[in-house]
């Protein structure tokens, strides 16, 4: 407790705690492989040298880069018309939309790309419809393809890309678009000059957060791609796994690594200042200027965002029947997207019900067996709870320690706030397999590669990066006056903290102990590698049991799984519901 | 064992590591490293239930030696990571030939005790089972399986790679193995579909592999990367004749499907019971693979799980119905040939395996 009040004093002392535990788990390791390939002490480019010896390596590298960029360019062409459409809906309708967004982005990834592999594979959902309608006699070859991976990978990103754009257009003052109509600009002069510039700052931030994430796919092109539609991360992977030779797994990661930092820091500063003059807030404090935060920080206050409507309402332009919009083609449009969305999901559940031996679809009965087979199967059951207990150990040390860094990170100059933030987000940004044998390597020196623990800590690490974001966005919105007047009462810093800031901040701290939760619960790269053979989690086992076995208990699992987004939604509601008055009367008072 | 190569493909094909951990029974915890226990790898599905029903759970009765059974798979880059950070979590696993003798030449794997095995049983298992690092769990096979619907037996089957290799007087659609690990691929079958002659395979000219292959790539449906999924294709009729392990084609069979096996030019490989260096438990290890390369254990085995026992004495204990099931039935033996591990592992004039040179090729040749 001493320790800890001596630690408040100093806002930077808060961060230490977090600081250490990345600097343990990933950032010691992480510069030894660096220098493992470069070949220090000697320091030599050899490595890298036979990388790009090998035509493959820079074939597939280019591949990579290139399906990244189609799959964001995809993304962006069909989330930016979503985005507008959720945004100028109805609010209740607004709301529900989001939501439909948002259960996808929550469900497991794995789930997921199964999903379409059941639905696109030659005897699938698709081709069995065709062929018993006998539209064809032989499947039609939809898997195994670069369309089908971008399907998969655009289902995986569109969330991803659809969230940030609805929190910025949110953000966009609608009495501007009027402005411009009366002063005589036609409905699309006025969205060109106007609202699309404005917008340019989400359609970024979520191009930019896409085209990472793709950067480091690979479970979704490795299981919905053809032959040729290799990527880079599935070279690391199967180096790692045919031959443990760190300084050449060392030299490719941080060739990825490479091109991921050199997109964002030639996107990130080539816009930046078009992003300033487009803004009509100007962004608070230079963290807003990392994509990643920003887009993480808008996605968390698109959650609050009811709360700040309040605010805004007189403020709001209420856009009258003069809209020329198709409204036929908008909603059909939106239609197809949220199907898109959220069939794949439907197929998985429906699927879970089947009472054949195979992965069939439509079913040939309905049975239970498939569920009956996972509750009632220990090394299922078991699996989950694994899961379960290593994803509480998560979201405990990640809120913990992420909360205390996001407090002292709100505390201190906003230029090293922003490299500090950086700092603390790299494990989310860096490929994952590039985490993974980092982490590795850095569970090795402390003995826990094999235990549960091990595992918490290396999913700690991506988790602690997700609170401190959420954190800070809820302690951006916090007003400081509040302590200030607390201490005037002569609170000490500790009872501020805990009666003062604690509460006002709660919804922050409860959706990053869940985020973190969430990001534990579906891990499944790492933790293969820090597992040690000896930790079976629910991931590993559905990966297994694709493997091994091809009965739907797969099904019923990836349909509790889907299950789990809607819990976490209700959870979410519960909790800002229940805060929402202390929170409007914090807003009330800043406002005022 | 087959199952060990399925994983690491899937590996590629999913993640790093798909090393999974213990049964559930004791997920979570690395089990004690008393010595009265073991950590055993023993492969998933069908394959990990036959392990643990012939080996595991019979080596317990005998020795009281508890077995922690890990039902996936191990690969050689775990074993080397676990065995070079000094962290060794498996005490008994298998690796395949090829794997085995790199891992061996690594120094990565205990000295097998054969003091421990009892003469006969040491007469019984062949002479290539018995290296200095592991003993040869099972031998199991790639063979050409088609489905009966499209080949009936009235009418013109493919007999031999060549007519595989030949989609215009076969048509149908087919799937072969992938080759991205190197050291399995459709290999030996390129070069026996092109003519060369099973006993001149090695030393394979992977030039001609290469020229072989582009030929029958329009064909393949999927290069397929693990037993599942050709059990799935297969059982979908979504292919017509597929490269497929005898395990799986079996289990399909068995299950009723219009399948069968040719075993004409069957491709022969096998896995070995390894001990990784440093293994906490390695006595009570050491004993577990003498116990597990017995003659009537591997019987019990065969009869659960189709595949060739390592020991030649246990065909003496098997039915002939069961052991007509086994690709090293001396019938199908003759018209075999063996995955050389030995050529995989020789290192060229440029300085790499020949594994790694087919790793290379592959490569680039898929993105062609």
């Amino acid at each position: 407790m001493k320790l800890l009040r001596r630690m408040a004093k100093v806002p930077l002392g808060l961060t230490a705690p977090a600081f250490a535990l990345l600097l343990v788990v990933f950032g010691a390791p992480i510069t030894l492989l660096f220098l493992s390939s470069v070949n220090a002490p000697d320091f030599s480019f050899q490595y890298y040298g036979a990388f790009f010896a090998q035509p493959a390596n820079v074939r597939v590298l280019f591949q990579t880069i290139e399906i990244s960029l189609v799959a964001t360019a995809i993304c962006l062409i069909v989330g930016y018309p979503t985005a507008y459409l959720i945004v100028t809906a109805s609010k209740t309708l607004r709301m529900t939309l989001i939501a439909l967004v948002i259960i996808p982005y929550l469900t497991s990834g794995l789930a997921r790309t199964y999903a379409w592999i059941v639905i696109l594979g030659d005897r699938g959902v698709i081709n069995n419809i065709l062929l018993d309608v006998g539209l064809i006699d032989r499947p039609l070859q939809l898997i195994y393809n670069r369309t089908a991976v971008y399907i998969g990978m655009v289902h995986i990103m569109l969330p991803m890309m659809i969230l940030p754009l609805v929190s910025a257009m949110m953000g966009i003052d609608r009495s501007l678009m009027a402005a411009a109509r009366s002063m005589g600009a036609g409905p699309f002069t006025a969205f060109r000059r106007v609202f699309l510039p404005l917008s340019i700052p989400g359609a970024r931030s979520g191009s930019l957060l896409v085209f990472v994430f793709c950067l480091g796919f690979y479970i979704t092109p490795a299981a919905l791609g053809g032959l040729r539609d290799a990527m880079l991360s599935t070279f690391i992977a199967a180096e790692v796994n045919s031959s443990f030779d760190i300084p050449r797994i060392a030299a490719a990661s941080f060739i990825l690594l490479g091109f991921a930092i050199v997109v964002l820091s030639m996107v990130g500063l080539d816009l930046s200042g078009k992003q300033e003059q487009s803004q009509t807030r100007a962004p608070k404090g230079s963290m807003s200027r990392l994509p990643i935060v920003l887009v993480i920080k808008r996605n968390f206050s698109e959650i609050l965002r009811p709360y700040r409507v309040k605010r805004w309402t007189g403020r709001r332009y209420v856009p009258g029947a003069e809209r020329r919009w198709p409204k036929v083609v908008a909603i059909v449009f939106i239609v197809l997207v949220m199907a898109f969305l959220l069939f794949p999901g439907i197929i998985v559940v429906i699927m879970s019900f089947s009472s054949g031996a195979f992965l069939q679809f439509p079913p040939s009965g309905l049975s239970l067996q498939w569920y009956r087979s996972f509750f009632g199967d220990a090394s299922w059951s078991g699996a989950a709870w694994t899961s379960v207990e290593i994803g509480v150990e998560v979201a405990v040390i990640s809120t913990l320690l992420g909360t205390l860094a996001a407090f002292g990170l709100s505390r201190i100059s906003a230029r090293l706030r922003g490299v500090l933030t950086m700092i603390i987000i790299t494990p989310i940004t860096f490929p994952v397999i590039v985490v993974g044998i980092a982490t590795y390597l850095g569970l090795i020196q402390i003995g826990l590669i094999g235990t549960k623990g091990g595992i918490a800590l290396a999913h700690s690490i991506g988790a602690v990066g997700i609170v401190v974001v959420i954190v800070s966005a809820t302690l951006a919105n916090f007003d400081r006056t509040l302590e200030q007047a607390a201490k005037s009462m002569r609170a000490g810093p500790l009872q501020t903290f805990f009666r003062v800031t604690l509460p006002l901040i709660r919804p922050g701290v409860i959706g990053g102990a869940m985020f973190a939760f969430l990001q534990s619960f579906d891990e499944a790269v790492i933790t293969s590698l820090v597992g040690g053979l000896s930790v079976r989690t629910l991931p590993l086992k559905m990966l297994e049991n694709i493997r091994h076995q091809i009965d739907p208990t797969i099904a019923a699992v990836a349909s509790l799984l889907m299950l789990l987004p809607l819990i976490w939604m209700l959870v979410l509601y519960a909790v800002w519901w229940r805060s929402r008055p202390s929170m409007q009367r914090t807003l009330q008072e800043a406002a005022a | 064992m087959k199952y060990e190569i399925n994983r690491r493909r899937l590996l590629q094909a999913t993640s790093t590591a798909m090393a999974a951990g213990a049964l559930s029974s004791i997920a979570g915890r690395v089990a004690a490293q008393t010595p009265n226990q073991i950590n055993v790898v023993l492969g998933g599905g069908d394959w990990g239930k036959a392990n643990i029903e012939a080996y595991a759970k019979p080596f317990e009765a005998e020795t009281g030696i508890k077995v922690n059974p890990i039902t996936d798979d191990m690969g050689m880059g775990q074993v080397e990571l676990m065995v070079k950070s000094g962290n060794v979590t498996v005490d008994v696993g298998a690796l395949t030939q090829g794997s085995g003798l790199v891992a061996a030449k690594k120094g990565i794997l205990e000295e097998i005790d054969y003091s421990l095995f009892r003469k006969e049983e040491l007469d019984g298992i062949y002479e290539f089972a018995k290296q200095p690092f592991g003993v040869a769990n099972l031998i199991y096979s790639y063979n050409m399986v088609y489905s009966t619907d499209v080949f009936p037996a009235d009418k013109p089957r493919p007999t031999n790679w060549a007519e595989f290799w030949d989609a215009d007087k076969f048509p149908g659609v087919r799937t072969l193995v992938s080759g991205q690990f190197g050291s399995e691929g459709p290999w030996e079958e390129a070069l026996l579909a092109d003519g060369v002659s099973p006993d001149k395979l090695y030393p394979m000219d992977i030039d001609r592999v290469f020229a072989s292959l582009d030929k029958i790539k329009p064909h393949i449906r999927k290069w397929w990367s693990s037993g599942s999924e050709i059990q799935q294709m297969l059982h979908d009729k979504v292919v017509d004749i597929a490269q497929s392990y005898d395990g799986r084609a079996l289990l399909l069979i068995d299950q009723g499907a219009a399948t069968e096996i040719n075993r004409n030019q069957a491709k022969l490989q096998w896995d070995y019971w390894v001990i990784p260096k440093g293994s906490p438990n390695a006595k009570a290890a050491q004993k577990f693979i003498e116990f597990a390369t017995r003659a009537e254990r591997q019987a019990a085995f065969c009869q659960l799980f189709p595949e060739g026992p390592s020991n030649g004495n246990a065909f003496k204990l098997l039915p002939e119905k069961v052991a007509r099931k086994l690709p090293t039935h001396p019938d199908y033996i003759k018209s075999s040939v063996s995955i050389n591990g030995k050529w995989y592992n020789e290192v060229g004039p440029s300085g790499v395996s020949n594994t790694e040179m087919l790793i290379q090729r592959w490569n680039e040749w898929i993105l062609q």
